[in-house]
């Protein structure tokens, strides 16, 4: 469980191409990091989501026993499941990887002021391994599939939709609120670029 | 449309309403009303014998009004599914339509609504658009002009199956227009109503120029435009061949339309952008490219299924470039112009796009969801002492809590969404939130605030809204001051007071909580829940005499990178306008009170270690 003497927390500084290499150090960021308490490395790479970074986080985590990962980036909202995926590769479980967003929460938004941006992203990776020494494994809950359909909308997108959900062989529920399917389309006369009729 | 209905698998469902939505991933319920139709759908077949008798005429909105219809009808020859409707409003009760029907015996008055559940695994939502109302623009004359037309009326009078059989005519005297002008842009591109390009337009607008010109050789059509937009494929050819035609392009927004009232016939006058000069055009009939808006009913139904708008209103995807089709909410998938203006090739593709996202799903007999959810201690839990409590069962917007007086509170765990406004609303600090703990958002704030706490912002920022307007701040690279420490939770309600009180006693020099938009919020009301504990806390922090401009509540949805951006400068110009020494003497002023509130907070798991004394040259 958390906080005990034998963390051993990896941190990876991704320098994103030049997204977040051209406005700081990402070997500064990881030279701070590697004093961090519990880091027992930290290293800096071009691009840690591409294949040979996320072999190195891989390779690190069996050679160093790594047991939290710390990685550096982009947002959340983008590499999560990337990372998440990689380290439950290397046996760890997904919960003890943290992300530190040092692009669009940082470089790409203070790269008139690249001193600054600096700190902040040291910072950013502070906090992200004090959060990472606090957090424990977590098992993902597993819920049943209703192997159902519902399209909302009769018009060509929605038709698209349903056709192929249900050649899939998925029963679909296609809700239009008009007396007839068809949307705008429907309306048509001919339609470019083919100049064929719309229904 | 009719491989649609002829499909085993699809269960058309016209003339429906989907009223609510409850549920999650792979396991949603919809309730859908079905309208009454006072037709029996599977004794009509199709006939039109009724319509035939029916004596009143009632408006078409297929046919945009031009032409009416029967109060019993279909209301086009090709409709999907092809079953007859009373207009139950207009209809006389004469009951012709019942004779006529015969034995078909089809036609039954006392039909009601009928309200079903479904179980779904996913929803693809692909409501479409609106055209814009072309009055808002009086001066192109439109309602006002009869030969004044929208591009929509066009397709209904060029089209053979249409109120006309396909002959063109003039709304004012019913007679072939020898010239028309085509006005592009009209509420596109323009600030004053919608600032982005309606994308299809300009083919619309080149398609029926040529098809009038294909079949009138000697009609004198000239469109008048900004820009020529025909990016896709085949497309510029499509406009090339419009050119060599004869059809007429003059670059310029028409200032306005004016008539002969003896001829209805329309004056253009127009500043031609190639001679420089204004000059006008006499046209039979003007035809306007009324902007795609979004849905006017788009705000209701992104609140039922707690999707996002982006600023042009148009639903907005999860991601732009790498998850186009999914909305933010798992298990709900975009297609078509719902998220944007788009042409049939575009939106044929993005409805199979998202039939295979939903497929994913629909493909697995089980779906991985994250763990994170709240869980009760129930040692810490007064209820369980006999104590009278259920705080953190009012705040659940899912249900999810039940309390028994005399038992500990219990979350189930496959209705818990995970907001954490439970955790932060529990008076006990009795409910923790897995990969969202105490310890775990305190530790961050201790680090962040470990050197020059002045000088610093501490943001918190929910998941799905504001953490996505600070990506979206970075993804349109708009600077702001570089002083903000974000901290993420999955929603504002999450947002503890006591991490607020936190946040000052380390010395923060600015705290802003934000969220999502009310309508916006991915746990129903977890919003309102937030919104109503950080109304009570300006006056809490000036009690404890902390400047309550120190702290700000923002909602800023995943659209709005330029108010994040806006809001963090503003809240950098306010902390470097105040008096640093100032701030410093208020932390200090405030740190015994604070301490005091947080006592109960040191007996949370690894919390002790975290509430230690903000070191004393932060309070210096
Ligand atoms: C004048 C004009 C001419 C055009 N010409 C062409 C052309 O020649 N070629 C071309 O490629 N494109 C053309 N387009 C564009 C084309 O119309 C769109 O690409 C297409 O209609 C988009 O399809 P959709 O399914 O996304 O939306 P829609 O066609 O708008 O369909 C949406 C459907 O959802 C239903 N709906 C809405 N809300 C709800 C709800 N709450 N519950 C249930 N159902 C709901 C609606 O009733 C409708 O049936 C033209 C557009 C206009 C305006
Ligand atoms: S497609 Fe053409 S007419 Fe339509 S808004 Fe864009 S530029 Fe204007
Ligand atoms: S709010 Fe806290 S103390 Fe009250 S019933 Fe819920 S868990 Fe127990
Ligand atoms: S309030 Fe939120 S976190 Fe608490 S049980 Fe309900 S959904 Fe879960």
């Amino acid at each position: 469980m958390p906080v005990d003497d034998k963390l051993r927390v990896g941190v990876y500084i991704c320098s994103c191409g030049a997204n977040i290499g051209s406005v700081i150090d990402p070997a500064a960021v990881a030279e701070y990091a590697s004093h961090l308490p519990d880091v027992v490395l930290a290293r800096d790479y071009m691009y840690m989501c591409g294949d040979p970074g996320q072999n190195l986080i891989r390779k690190d985590i069996r050679q160093y026993k790594l047991n939290r990962v710390v990685v550096a980036a982009c947002s959340v909202r983008m590499h999560e499941p990337t990372f998440r995926a990689c380290v439950a590769d290397a046996g760890l479980n997904p919960f003890l990887m943290e992300m530190a967003n040092i692009r669009e929460q940082d470089t790409w938004v203070h790269s008139k002021d690249p001193e600054g941006a600096l700190l902040k992203a040291k910072e950013l990776v502070a906090a992200a391994v004090a959060k990472v020494r606090h957090v424990f494994p977590l098992t993902t809950i597993t819920v049943a599939v209703t192997k159902k359909a519902m399209v909302i909308g009769g018009g060509v997108a929605g038709i698209s939709a349903a056709l192929d959900l249900a050649d899939m062989g998925i029963p679909t529920y296609l809700v239009e609120k008009e007396l007839s399917i068809g949307g705008t389309m429907a309306q048509l006369n001919k339609t470019f670029p083919t100049m064929d009729c719309s229904i | 449309m009719v491989d649609a209905a002829r499909q085993p698998l699809i269960d058309v469902m016209a003339y429906s309403d989907v009223e609510r939505v409850d549920g999650y991933i792979g396991n949603f319920r919809a309730q859908v009303r079905r309208n009454p139709r006072y037709v029996l759908a599977d004794r009509c077949n199709g006939c039109g014998a009724c319509s035939r008798v029916c004596p009143i005429e009632v408006p078409n909105s297929f046919e945009l009004d031009i032409a009416p219809r029967k109060a019993i009808d279909v209301p086009h020859g090709q409709a999907v599914p092809l079953i007859y409707q009373i207009d139950i409003d207009n209809c006389i009760k004469c009951y012709q339509c019942v004779t006529a029907c015969g034995h078909l015996d089809a036609i039954d008055f006392s039909q009601k609504a009928e309200v079903v559940d479904l179980d779904i695994g996913a929803i693809v939502v692909a409501t479409g658009f609106d055209s814009f109302d072309a009055t808002k623009i009086p001066e192109f004359g439109y309602s006002r002009y009869p030969n004044v037309i929208t591009a929509m009326e066009m397709e209904r009078l060029a089209n053979s199956a249409g109120p006309t059989i396909g002959h063109l005519v003039r709304p004012s005297d019913g007679k072939f227009p020898h010239s028309l002008a085509i006005i592009q842009c009209v509420g596109s591109r323009d600030k004053r109503f919608n600032e982005y390009c309606s994308g299809f337009c300009c083919m619309y607008s080149i398609k029926n120029a040529l098809y009038l010109k294909q079949a009138h050789p000697e009609m004198d059509i000239c469109i008048f435009y900004m820009d020529i937009r025909t990016p896709a494929k085949g497309y510029e050819e499509f406009y090339n061949r419009a050119r060599q035609m004869g059809i007429r392009f003059i670059q310029g927004r028409p200032s306005q339309v004016t008539e002969d009232p003896v001829t209805h016939n329309l004056f253009v006058e127009v500043e031609d952008q190639a001679l420089g000069q204004v000059i006008e055009m006499e046209a039979e009939m003007v035809c306007l490219a009324a902007a795609a808006i979004p849905r006017g009913d788009s705000e209701q139904v992104a609140s039922m299924l707690t999707l996002s708008r982006s600023p042009s209103g148009f639903y907005m995807e999860y991601h732009p470039k790498l998850r186009p089709v999914d909305s933010p909410t798992d298990g709900i998938f975009l297609a078509g112009a719902i998220q944007g203006p788009k042409d049939i090739p575009a939106s044929v593709a993005q409805g199979s796009a998202a039939a295979s996202r939903a497929a994913r799903v629909l493909s697995k007999d089980t779906w991985e969801i994250e763990p994170i959810v709240a869980r009760v201690d129930a040692e810490r839990c007064i209820s369980a002492q006999g104590k009278k409590c259920g705080i953190c069962a009012r705040a659940c917007p899912y249900g999810a809590i039940t309390v028994e007086q005399g038992y500990a509170a219990v979350v189930t765990p496959a209705k818990c969404h995970g907001c954490g406004g439970c955790v932060a609303e529990c008076p006990q600090d009795a409910i923790r939130q897995d990969h969202f703990t105490d310890a775990q958002v305190v530790a961050q704030l201790a680090v962040l605030l470990k050197d020059s706490p002045q000088e610093k912002i501490l943001a918190f920022m929910c998941h799905w809204c504001s953490y996505g307007g600070a990506d979206n701040a970075g993804t349109s690279h708009f600077e702001y001051p570089a002083s903000s420490r974000g901290v993420r939770v999955m929603c504002s309600a999450r947002m503890d007071q006591d991490f607020i009180l936190d946040a000052f006693r380390r010395g923060a020099g600015m705290v802003l909580v934000s969220g999502c938009h009310p309508q916006d919020c991915h746990y129903i009301t977890g919003q309102q829940v937030a919104a109503r504990r950080f109304e009570r806390i300006p006056r809490t922090l000036e009690r404890m005499g902390i400047n309550p401009e120190r702290f700000r509540v923002e909602w800023i949805s995943a659209a709005e990178g330029d108010k994040y951006a806006r809001v963090i400068t503003e809240m950098d110009a306010k902390l470097k306008s105040m008096d640093r020494g100032q701030i410093i003497a208020e932390t200090a002023r405030a740190l015994p009170e604070i301490n005091n509130r947080l006592k109960r907070w040191r007996s949370v798991p690894y919390m002790a270690d975290l509430l230690t004394e903000p070191e004393l040259e932060a309070v210096r």
